[in-house]
């Protein structure tokens, strides 16, 4: 008798682009993509993906936000991993899909789904055991922690060291990383003065870091901060993980 | 209803504290030094985040046993031979210790810092009834001179410079050319209070704890007035808020361990002071009378509410220090007696879910709060059930319900949404330029007045994705 | 007014709504404190000198002023010279037999005047005149019931003979001790606290205990650090390895 070699069977990972993403960075989505492709991962895109839910959540609306999440988790039932390009939304769909979803017949299809999702930063590290990238982006890079995925996922190590990592590319401290910019949903638009203050001091830290680039894993994060920079004409930048990482 | 409700605009207050550019300044000092003081003290305290666990335990178990608890305590402190008094408003309140003070006849008490007879609005009716109120704590004090209300929960005056306190000084102390100098401030607040202490006839603290097992009121300080307020005047009245009763000694002990390390990175505060009713016969000092207010004002109600969890509160404003809201704006933007995250939910348990329609908003939900609690009080979670509130109890302004109800539904559509981005690629072509939009007209002004966005994109990522996936 | 019955029974209505959030008990509390003070004393007397350094260090670390002297009779002439060393003139302290030693003749050699605290409490009238004495006294001389090194604590527990303010109202307080009052963390504390109200309070006992940390201070002007606002600007121990107490 022969021995055969059992194929491996390919990695699978369905998106979940979210709204602003798909809206607003989708090269940010066709980079993921790609990178993922490389590393052998078989990527779906499930059809008739809208948002999250945070919104609506976070602003109070939580009847409104269970059906958004019911429509999600049905989406993505049958995902072998859930890879998400924000950490918001992937803090939305891990922590607040089971509760919101608990007494319907969503129920263990929520679980299962929130067990399944990855940040994408996360599902690199974590899920891949892929830590080594190289990247066509001119440093100084310099990381900031996105609120959700640092306290709410717990999640602070698998950016650093996939930024750590890149050949090449010098990454720099940047002085109050774990501090909020200012975003907050619809946070910065009613107070848009804070929400700006706020954003002023994470722009004078990036300024004093010396790095000529800011790495993110949330894509409102990057819009508060881009929509900062551009504003003031800075020549600085501010990009998602996945801009960085060359596929 | 313990406070009036503000009706100046949140977004207006916020903008005003924004412009002062000396208290952007000292609040960002003062914060910033705050939270490498406490981060400091808990990197050398491995620990810390055990005996946090704990401490929130202890606080949950208190409240599944609070009756038991505050009956021990009462009967204690009355075997001690002090008066236990209970108030279900802040009114009631300040009626039982004008009743106090005027059965004594009482003309000057002597406080000790507490931000519970701030939310009663107790130094106004001391005030009115004839009875002096002089605050010690040096903060207080300075903010009593000024006629203000404190803009944070453990330092008061946090928003002055040295040089308007010395100003302040020359003018209400009648004692011209004060120079800037803190250690002189010092020194004169010293001399000038250490006469009101030695003379004044009542003393009002607050308390952190009350250990039911021994009828113990503590105090924590780091002035002293602590101390002179409850041993020297001859009559004493502690006002506490019922969360605070904690079962034994040994739970003591959890509490001081991170309590002084959450507020200012000190180990202990300077003086703990543990007060058990009254002089005994053979003291030479120590007040005659004892008394413990009880106070209600709204927290019985949170017991089975949304905001039990803010009944573990310390009081250490270590929430305050590391909130991005906080630290732009300070505390008296806030509006009401108590500022910051837990200031949010506070405003609440007193005063109802009306007060902070927009407060609740004050807070982009980072969540540096929660990881900065000694008790890990889930602060975010409760602000978003508090908004929840405003939203189903129709609180929320109609139009803001209508916007977010439309939204849900596009959101429960991929038709919807699919024209949503038609109309936005659409609606937006004025605006963009340079490939950025910088100016939007109506309520997406108040991004674009500061930010530029980016637009809609010419084709969504799952439009594209036909492409992608060949 | 509200009456008790009333407060507490509508504590109760809430109560019956919920069950709370989780399943969480208080701490653990000593089963026989006393028993356990006395052992655990016995324990820390095998490590004093460890004990000791560390609350030295701790001690220093909040601006206290650290002597340690080998013999009780050494006392007053470390006294005297702190004393000199601020020009302080008038003393108060505890009673000779609180302290553990006489400072009275000592000193009094030196021209510097001590006020005994009484044990018994004088009519009000001498109250008045000690209570303005102590607050003109330049240096307060205390014993302390105990010393935790874990943060460079003195506990003082108010008493006969030992009232409130002698370690309060003067600009300088002095505590003086030996290895017996010597503990390790704020959770044997605790446990002293736990023993010392198990049971009856001995008559003597006053109302209040104290636990000093340092001078007096505060950082509520431009968080500039300022020492002595009400309470003492300075705090002296003065630890004696012999002991005290013959």
């Amino acid at each position: 008798m022969s021995v055969r070699a059992v194929p491996q069977p390919r990695r699978r990972a369905a998106l979940m682009i979210t709204c602003l993403a798909d809206m607003f960075y989708p090269e940010v989505g066709e980079r993921i993509v790609r990178l993922l492709r490389r590393l052998d991962v078989d990527v779906t895109l499930p059809a008739g993906q809208t948002c999250c839910g945070l919104p609506l959540f976070n602003s109070g609306y939580h009847a409104e936000a269970a059906e958004v999440a019911r429509r999600t988790v049905d989406i993505f039932a049958d995902a072998e991993a859930v890879v998400v390009p924000s950490g918001s939304c992937a803090w939305m769909v891990k922590h607040e899909y089971p509760g919101l979803l608990r007494d319907t017949a969503a129920a263990a299809d929520a679980a299962r789904v929130a067990e399944r999702a990855w940040e994408f930063s996360q599902f690199l590290v974590r899920r891949l055991g892929h830590t080594t990238f190289e990247t066509d982006v001119a440093g100084p890079l310099a990381y900031h922690d996105s609120c959700h995925l640092l306290r709410g996922l717990h999640e602070g190590t698998s950016p650093r060291t996939l930024l750590q990592n890149l050949a090449g590319a010098e990454v720099v401290p940047l002085p109050g990383s774990d501090e909020c910019c200012g975003f907050g949903g619809s946070f910065s638009v009613r107070l848009p003065e804070v929400s700006t203050s706020i954003l002023d001091r994470k722009l004078a830290n990036l300024e004093a870091s010396g790095a000529r680039c800011l790495v993110a894993c949330d894509a409102g994060c990057l819009m508060q901060i881009r929509g900062g920079l551009s504003r003031r004409g800075s020549p600085l930048r501010a990009l998602h993980l996945a801009e960085v990482l060359k596929p | 209803m313990s406070e009036p409700i503000i009706t100046t605009p949140l977004r207006e207050r916020a903008t005003q504290a924004l412009g002062d550019r000396f208290l952007h300044e000292a609040l960002d000092i003062a914060t910033t030094k705050f939270i490498g003081l406490r981060r400091e003290a808990f990197d050398n305290f491995p620990q810390g985040d055990q005996l946090r666990s704990r401490a929130r335990a202890i606080k949950e178990a208190t409240l599944q046993r609070l009756d038991e608890h505050l009956e021990r305590l009462v009967d204690n402190i009355e075997r001690l031979g002090g008066h236990v008094h209970f108030a279900t408003t802040a009114e009631e309140a300040r009626r039982i210790i004008l009743d106090i003070a005027k059965r004594n006849g009482a003309r000057m008490a002597v406080k000790s810092k507490s931000m519970a007879t701030e939310e009663i609005h107790l130094n106004d009716a001391l005030e009115a009834a004839g009875v002096t109120p002089v605050e010690t704590d040096l903060g207080e004090y300075i903010i009593q001179l000024a006629h203000e209300r404190p803009s944070h929960i453990i330092a008061p005056a946090i928003h002055k410079t040295k040089g308007q306190v010395a100003e302040l000084f020359s003018r209400e102390l009648k004692r011209p050319g004060i120079p800037a100098d803190p250690e002189v401030l010092t020194k004169i607040a010293r001399e000038e209070l250490r006469e009101k202490f030695l003379q004044a006839d009542l003393g009002i603290t607050g308390a952190n704890f009350a250990v039911a097992e021994t009828g113990t009121v503590v105090l924590v300080t780091n002035e002293g007035n602590g101390r002179m307020a409850t041993s020297l005047p001859r009559v004493h009245v502690a006002v506490m808020g019922v969360e605070k009763v904690i079962p034994s000694m040994t739970d003591l002990a959890v509490f001081l361990a991170i309590l002084a390390k959450s507020a200012t990175g000190q180990k202990l505060s300077v003086y703990t002071t543990l007060v058990q009713g009254p002089r005994r016969p053979g003291e030479l000092e120590g007040p005659d009378e004892f008394h413990l207010v009880l106070l209600d004002n709204g927290r019985i109600a949170q017991i089975a509410g949304v905001l039990r969890e803010s009944l573990y509160c310390l009081r250490c404003g270590a929430c305050l220090n590391v909130c991005p809201v906080y630290r732009q704006i300070g505390g008296h933007a806030y509006g009401y007696t108590y500022p910051g995250p837990i200031g949010i939910l506070l405003t609440a348990m007193l005063n109802g879910p009306g007060s902070v329609k927009e407060l609740s908003h004050a807070s982009s939900l980072c969540g540096a709060c929660a990881d900065a609690c000694p008790v890990n009080i889930d602060i975010p979670r409760m602000l978003i059930e508090l908004r929840r509130q405003v939203d189903e109890q129709g609180i929320a302004p109609w139009p803001e319900r209508v916007v977010f109800k439309a939204f849900a539904r596009v959101l429960r559509s991929p038709a919807l949404y699919r024209l949503g981005a038609r109309i936005g690629r659409l609606a937006q072509r004025p605006f963009v330029r340079a490939g950025r939009v910088r100016s939007l007209p109506l309520f997406f002004g108040h991004w674009t007045r500061t930010r530029d966005l980016p637009p809609v994109a010419a084709r969504t990522f799952q439009e594209r994705w036909r492409d992608l996936s060949s | 007014m509200t009456s008790r019955a009333d407060f507490l029974g509508r504590i109760r209505t809430e109560m019956a709504k919920t069950r709370g959030l989780f399943a969480a008990s208080p701490a653990e509390r000593p089963v026989n404190p006393r028993a356990r003070l006395d052992l655990l004393r016995r324990e820390l007397s095998e490590r004093w000198p460890q004990t000791l350094e560390r609350f030295r260090a701790e001690f220093e670390r909040v601006a206290g002023v650290f002597h340690r002297v080998t013999t009780a009779a050494e006392v007053p002439a470390t006294l005297e010279r702190i004393c000199r060393e601020r020009a302080a003139r008038r003393l108060v302290a505890w009673p000779a037999e609180d302290l553990g030693v006489a400072i009275a003749p000592g000193l009094g050699a030196a021209g510097i005047t001590v006020e005994s605290m009484p044990r018994a409490v004088p009519a009000e009238s001498e109250r008045g005149r000690l209570r303005a004495l102590i607050a003109e006294s330049d240096l307060g001389v205390t014993g302390a019931d105990l010393a935790v090194a874990e943060t460079g604590t003195l506990v003082l527990v108010s008493a006969a003979g030992r009232p409130r303010s002698t370690s309060l109202l003067p600009p300088c307080h002095v505590a003086v001790f030996d290895r017996t009052v010597l503990v390790e963390t704020l959770e044997q504390l605790g446990l002293a606290l736990e023993a010392w109200h198990d049971g009856p309070a001995p008559p003597e006992r006053g109302a209040m205990i104290n636990f000093i940390t340092g001078p007096s201070r505060t950082a509520d002007i431009e968080l500039t650090l300022t020492r002595g606002v009400h309470g003492p600007k300075e705090i002296h121990a003065i630890f004696v390895d012999g002991g005290l107490h013959g």
